[in-house]
């Protein structure tokens, strides 16, 4: 299994688990030239961003701790390409999706645009 | 989404009414806070954000934004945590807003907590003269809030507390009955008392001058010789606190936050004493952003006592000129102006010399005539100008120092300046003065002298050079003098006595 299809079968897991919570996926693999967004979903009328982070197991800091200022960055231009596009008004958040071997965890409002910079 | 709600921000230690707004619309997430906000205001964005989560609420998703208005005003202080959290609850459906205006103040922990902060008082004054009907305060400061008449405090000690008091669940905090509002507890023991002060006589008498007519005072004496002790018996001499004075002092220490913990009002008349290193700043006030009230506002309708008065700075003394003719001190930065009340009696106290014995039969002075002359050039002209009672503060003998300490209590002296204050209100048109702060027109009218005054007067005038505003004061200190033994006019004795004080200077070179 090389490394996109690890990535897959991982983002698979995550809409499953979204679904699970009640959320509405609406795309997935949204891409600009900006960024990437894993998926885009609806939480009841909040539009959530979801990135998906995926390890084989503990360690290296945690999934969560993956998603930096840099990739943080790219996720906030890639969300205001996707807002922008759709001409999409709802009010909008970031999730994150941690899955460490057989772990998933939902990180709801992970980051605000106004921190990206800040260390999570 | 909109959410608004009353708040208020210090200015100096006066207030300002600031409305809170809140606006909970779509886009990316994020969270601004505009309107001026200074450092801490801006900071309160996290303290907010982990409030609001850890008080069972939800932070709304989307783009938030938090505006002060006036937005033209600076605003400083951690109180608007707790509207502005309160504000983004009712902009997002999770909180109703008051049925009536209420002044908002709290700072937020980040557990939902609500703590105290400084300056409760002068923003609940602030809010009754807006006609708001209410000030919602943390625990801490409840007491401090009920100071003002004819407005509702409620107490919160949360943020969930504070939602349910907007929705009317809470109700006002009853007001304590006035029996433990407007006396003064009885049976206080004070620290220094007169009596406990041995010999010097004629310090105590000035002293007591001093205290009747708030004149200004300089002892000079050799170390050791009662100087500080006589001093710190001031505050016990002077009259004790009105209500409105009460208020004033305790709006200036409540917004430096040094309110004295379990007591709403301030009763004692302060008494400072600033080490001689002090800043220019520390001592009339300063620093970054909005200026902060130095020593002498701090020394409000009470004493400032300047120990050691020749190793001050004496830029640091010159700056008391202008507030002890004043009795405000106006600090103006690029952008604001702030005005501080520093009415306050100046008590200072100086050895003659370097080694102290100037003067001293016993003891001989060890300084050269350069050095006493060096050591008394950093008092300046213009500020002993402005002082009117000198006195000496002479070693004691040992027949004084070996017998028992005699003579009147505090509580008599002050029987008697009260006394003499009650004179002085009476003569009074227009607003309660003492003596020394009257103004030209008002001391001619109640300073006149008979014949032998005047021609005492004229001759001192051309012996002692005494300017224009020496002899102003000279004749107020008689009008004390005076008033201390309950004469309707001033006679030759009373000049004779205020004279004596004025030309007793150690500093002047004759």
């Amino acid at each position: 299994m090389d490394k996109a299809e690890f990535g897959a079968t991982g983002e698979e897991r995550a809409c499953q688990h979204l679904r699970a919570e009640g959320y509405r996926i609406v795309a997935r693999n949204w891409r600009t030239r900006l960024g990437e967004i894993d998926i885009v979903a609806r939480d009841g009328d909040v539009l959530v961003f979801v990135e998906v982070k995926t390890r084989t197991g503990p360690g290296f800091g945690g999934a969560e701790g993956a998603v930096g200022p840099a990739k943080r960055r790219r996720l906030v231009a890639a969300a205001k390409a996707f807002l922008a596009a759709y001409g999409c008004e709802l009010a909008a958040r970031f999730d994150v999706v941690a899955l460490e071997g057989n772990d998933i965890r939902l990180v709801r409002d992970a980051f605000q645009v106004d921190d990206v910079w800040a260390t999570p | 989404m909109f959410g608004r709600l009353r708040s208020g921000t210090l200015l100096g230690i006066e207030a300002q009414e600031i409305e809170v707004q809140v606006d909970v619309g779509g886009g990316l997430p994020s969270f601004q806070i505009v309107g001026l906000p200074d450092k801490e205001v801006s900071e309160s964005r996290e303290r907010i954000r982990s409030a609001i989560r850890n008080s069972g609420y939800s932070f709304p998703s989307g783009r938030i934004t938090a505006n002060l208005a006036p937005a033209d005003l600076r605003k400083q202080g951690v109180g608007f945590d707790l509207p502005i959290a309160l504000s983004i609850l009712i902009a997002s459906g999770q909180a109703a807003g008051p049925a009536s205006a209420w002044m908002i103040l709290g700072q937020l922990a980040l557990d939902g907590a609500v703590q105290g902060l400084r300056g409760v008082l002068p923003l609940a004054l602030e809010a009754a003269h807006a006609g708001l009907a209410g000030v919602v305060v943390p625990m801490e400061n409840v007491s401090e809030a009920q100071l003002v008449r004819g407005l509702s405090v409620y107490s919160v000690a949360t943020l969930r507390e504070a939602v349910d008091t907007l929705h009317g669940a809470q109700p006002p905090v009853p007001v304590p009955s006035p029996a433990n509002g407007e006396e003064a507890p009885a049976g206080v023991r004070a620290q220094h008392d007169l009596c406990e002060v041995r010999g010097q006589t004629a310090a105590k008498r000035a002293l007591e001058i001093a205290a009747a007519g708030g004149h200004n005072l300089v002892l000079t004496g050799p170390p050791g010789a009662g100087k500080s002790m006589l001093a710190r018996c001031m505050p016990e001499i002077l009259p004790p606190l009105s209500l409105d004075e009460a208020l004033d002092v305790t709006r200036i220490y409540s917004v430096v936050g040094l309110l004295p913990s379990g007591e709403a009002l301030v009763r004692t008349r302060p008494f400072r004493s600033p080490h001689h290193t002090v800043s220019y700043a520390g001592m009339v006030g300063g620093g970054h952003g909005l200026p902060g009230p130095g020593e002498i506002t701090l020394a409000h309708h009470g004493v400032l006592f300047l120990d050691e008065l020749a190793e001050f700075d004496r830029r640091v003394l010159e700056t008391l000129r202008q507030p002890l003719e004043e009795e405000s001190v106006v600090l103006a930065r690029a952008g604001v102006s702030v005005r501080y009340p520093a009415s306050f009696t100046l008590v200072a106290a100086m050895n003659p010399c370097p080694c102290g014995h100037l003067g001293d039969e016993a003891r001989p002075c060890t300084c050269t005539a350069h050095d006493v002359r060096r050591y008394r050039r950093h008092v300046s002209g213009p500020l002993l100008d402005r002082v009117e009672l000198f006195v000496d503060v002479p070693r004691l003998s040992a027949d004084e120092l070996l017998g028992r300490p005699e003579g009147e209590s505090s509580a008599l002296v002050r029987s008697r300046v009260v006394a003499a204050r009650q004179r002085q209100w009476e003569r009074a048109s227009g607003g309660a003065r003492c003596n020394a702060r009257l103004g030209p027109e008002e001391a001619r009218a109640v300073c006149g002298l008979d014949e032998e005054g005047r021609q005492l007067l004229r001759r001192a005038i051309a012996r002692f050079a005494l300017t224009g505003r020496g002899h102003a004061r000279v004749l107020r200190v008689a009008r004390t003098i005076a008033d201390l033994e309950g004469a309707r006019d001033i006679g030759a004795a009373h000049l004779a006595e205020a004279l004596r004080y004025r030309n007793a200077s150690p500093l002047r070179e004759s």
